[in-house]
């Protein structure tokens, strides 16, 4: 009995610490990716990007969050209140949930589930969920086009995803990350299966909804989507959930194709940022680069290339580790 | 919201007049039904300010700054059509040098609009990029003209009988290196659009303008020599120094929006080729035709002349009653024939091909409420 | 179908190892050509005269009514002079045909390309501010 209150405390302390963790590491990362889109997508737009707020900008996006804190709640008249606002809330929650699993370094790990990949794609699937409720309740025309597209766009690259995702499992036999990493001591998964790593980006793109899949916020065919209706700290929820979003398929990304936090020298949390971050300079890159799919090719696309090529990626991949 | 029992299967969806795609103030009442458009029907007028009423109540040099304004993209073949027209009406001939200052320009002119569209419809496919890339490109452009005109938008270059100020050494180098600059550029369109894949499936077999079809509707311009017809004003009615000059029609095969866009890029090109051989056959001489009245008053009489823009066949159709002012002045625009042609366009296809389509016909929609 | 792909990549990338070509505007601003039409404004002789002898040709010839409310006067010597001369600067539309109507060239556009202000009022120029010595509107002293 007094070997389980102990237990507990620690573990209540390791999880309120965790959660300062997480939550402070959302906000800066959110506050760093958007500034890193911004230069990414200046410099290869031959410009400097923000220069004004701090050196270089660095500040820039902290000044936005201000601006965005301030502003006034609308809430449409017209809208499914209850629904409407608590779309933001569902899209972030989810998200931070993601976060316990994710293995920063051997030990730096909130929770070392032996479900850890299958908890992720579980809760990222939810985000889904929350566009659909923040496009519906908006009553707004655009938004529940954009929902639509989001629902049938993330059901159609969730399958791919996991038949990816499968094949490293298949590889590794466990669903737990900290194994899929200790798995590739020797050399990275990207090596063995760069098929699936192809396919992993691509669907992790359309995941996020960034261009060339960005299909549910299409600006110039849908206005913004299904964000349409919403201002100030509620939009920039959706903004922060799809930031965190990126970080969290990058991660899940660098885990299971690139060594997790194992390289030389530098501490492990290091390399696991540095992978990371290039995997989102990746994503930011295409975005950047890629006019946007129309919507039925994203869907064709999905069905009749993604799919059989996961699969047979799958197959390939049992075959090889069964002979 | 409906009464329930009440079943409805279109929806009417607003596309405009404050939508990031229509360039302007376009507003089009979209009926859908689901992602596809039953019917689509352009509502205009959101930019009227009445330029042909304002004719008749100014007179003719005083009419001319307008005419930058009805399309700013390519302002300057609008400003060489109404001083053609008064040219005609007034029996002035225009010195050599002035034809040709005015060619060169107006080509130049020719390429900031194709570039404008070129990265404003990239945009409208979702790629932020060579929008940016054309911008540089077109600024290069925009200096030079800045350095001749002395404007960089609304130009109101052109006088009647000539120009008002002549071409220097400077401008002449700096139209040379832009040339090379440019076509050295072609290599990243290419690879950024052109080859990519994405683009292609977006463009191709999509929002088909039949040569039946356009001959129909009056469409001209880059839309019509996309659907294979070879005409354009510079060739069938050749005016000002365009005779002089060798440069070919591009013409598309299919009339889909890929043809539109290989025909305005090749178009780039001929205007390219045309500037180099102004710039290099360039006569010496005067700039102003000398027996220009001081006070416009032209004979009673009615003249139509028409000029290839950027756009298409623009037409200027003036009724003079020998006053200081014209009794009438109707402006063709050939954005409102290809506008004309949208719905048959958007018609059972989907709103982001609709974006494509509206992006593709490259509409200027002041020039449309004119 | 893959390679024109990487291509374009190729040539994003290459675009962010080049050198921005932004000007940071309010900072620095671009340089107009010398033949740039700006404001209106009414030029002084080297004796600080206005050369306009007020024969109203710029007010007739505007096509936007932007030049208004000329008043002449006479001097000693029979020249005439404006006392009152307006520029309205919301109207103007920066064709340039004052400038060539002038007789004197007395009327010319300046290099300004700039007319945000707070108070639109500041943009109707009277005789004073319209008079090139007393504007000395060059760029960076415009606001």
């Amino acid at each position: 009995m007094e070997q389980l209150t102990q237990f507990s405390a620690t573990e209540l302390a390791r999880m309120i610490a965790g959660l300062i963790g997480v939550i402070a590491l959302v906000s800066v990362n959110a506050l760093f990716l958007i500034w890193m889109e911004r230069k990414v997508a200046a410099h290869m737009q031959l410009r400097p990007g923000p220069m004004e707020v701090g050196p270089h900008g660095a500040i820039q996006t902290i000044a936005d969050a201000v601006k965005l804190l301030g502003k006034e709640l609308i809430t449409p008249e017209e809208v499914d209140r209850p629904i409407y606002l608590l779309a933001p809330i569902v899209v972030f929650l989810p998200v931070l949930l993601c976060f316990l699993v994710v293995p920063f370094s051997q030990s730096l790990i909130i929770r070392d589930m032996n479900v850890g990949i299958v908890l992720i794609l579980a809760f990222s699937t939810l985000t889904v969920l929350a566009i659909l409720m923040g496009g519906w309740a908006s009553n707004n025309k655009y938004a529940v086009f954009g929902a639509f597209r989001s629902v049938a766009q993330n059901i159609a690259y969730e399958i791919p995803l996991l038949l990816t995702v499968m094949s490293i499992i298949l590889m590794v036999g466990s669903f737990r990350l900290t194994d899929i990493v200790a798995a590739q001591s020797r050399y990275w998964y990207i090596f063995v299966q760069p098929l699936a790593f192809i396919l992993y980006i691509i669907c992790a793109t359309a995941e996020t909804n960034r261009t060339p899949f960005d299909l549910p916020e299409a600006e110039s065919e849908l206005v913004a989507g299904f964000h349409t209706e919403y201002s100030g700290m509620r939009f920039a929820l959706f903004f922060l959930a799809e930031y965190t979003n990126m970080f969290i398929v990058s991660a899940v990304g660098a885990v299971l194709f690139l060594g997790g936090w194992r390289g030389p020298i530098l501490p492990g949390i290091f390399w696991f940022l540095i992978k990371v971050y290039a995997l989102i300079f990746l994503i930011m890159w295409f975005r950047w680069t890629f006019p946007r799919v129309r919507f039925d090719q994203l869907i064709t696309f999905a069905w009749k290339i993604l799919i059989p090529l996961a699969f047979a990626n799958l197959l390939i991949t049992a075959l090889v580790l069964k002979l | 919201m409906l009464e329930p029992g009440i079943e409805e299967k279109t929806f009417v969806l607003n596309l405009g007049p404050q939508h990031p795609s229509t360039h302007g103030v376009l507003r089009i009442l979209l009926e859908m039904d689901g992602e596809y458009i039953a019917k689509a029907d352009p509502v205009i007028g959101y930019g009227h300010r009445g330029h042909e009423h304002m004719a008749e109540n100014r007179n003719y040099l005083q009419f001319l700054p307008n005419m930058g304004r009805v399309d700013y993209l390519h302002a300057l073949a609008y400003n060489q059509c109404w001083c053609m027209a008064v040219e005609k009406l007034l029996g002035i001939t225009v010195p050599e040098r002035a034809e040709f200052i005015r060619v060169i320009t107006n080509e130049l002119n020719r390429i900031t609009s194709h570039l404008l569209w070129f990265g404003a419809y990239l945009m409208d496919l979702g790629a932020f990029t060579p929008f940016l890339y054309c911008f540089d490109d077109r600024e290069h452009i925009l200096d030079l003209l800045d350095r001749v005109t002395g404007s960089r938008l609304t130009y109101c270059y052109y006088r009647f009988g000539g120009v008002p100020s002549d071409i220097d050494r400077e401008f002449i180098d700096g139209c040379f290196a832009f040339i090379d600059r440019f076509r050295s550029r072609w290599k990243d369109y290419d690879n950024l659009v052109t080859k990519n894949v994405i683009f292609i499936n977006r463009t191709k077999g999509v929002g088909i303008i039949t040569p039946e079809m356009a001959l129909k509707y009056g469409i001209t311009g880059p839309n019509l020599r996309g659907s294979g017809i070879p005409y354009d004003i510079r060739k069938s009615e050749p005016y000002s120094a365009y005779p002089l000059f060798n440069f070919e029609i591009p013409i598309g095969e299919n009339g889909d929006i890929f043809d539109r866009y290989v025909v305005r890029l090749a178009e780039m090109e001929q205007s390219l080729r045309i500037v180099e051989q102004a710039l290099v056959k360039l006569p010496n001489g005067p700039i102003m035709a000398e027996k220009v009245p001081k006070r416009i008053k032209p004979p009673a009489g009615e003249v139509y002349q028409a000029v290839e823009t950027a756009r298409g066949e623009f037409g200027i159709y003036i009724v003079s009653q020998g006053e200081v002012k014209p009794y009438r002045v109707k402006l063709r625009v050939p954005s409102f024939a290809t506008l004309s042609f949208f719905p048959e366009m958007a018609k059972d296809n989907l709103v982001a091909d609709a974006v494509a389509n509206l992006g593709s016909i490259d509409v200027v929609i002041p020039e449309i409420d004119r | 179908m893959i390679i024109p792909l990487l291509k374009g990549l190729a040539t994003t990338l290459k675009a962010c190892f080049s050198k921005p070509i932004t000007l940071q505007y309010p900072e620095v601003k671009r340089p107009v050509a010398p033949r740039f039409r700006g404001h209106p404004e009414l030029v002084i002789n080297d004796d600080g005269d206005r050369r306009c002898v007020a024969c109203t040709l710029c007010m007739v010839v505007c096509p936007s009514n932007a030049i208004r409310g000329i008043e002449a006067a006479e001097g000693e010597n029979h020249e005439k002079y404006p006392v009152a001369f307006t520029i309205d600067l919301t109207r103007c539309i920066f064709c340039g045909f004052c400038q060539e109507a002038c007789p004197k060239a007395a009327i010319k556009l300046n290099n300004l390309y700039e007319l945000a202000q707070y108070d639109k009022s500041r943009l109707i120029l009277d005789i004073d501010k319209a008079t090139q010595e007393k504007s000395q509107l060059r760029m960076a002293d415009w606001l």
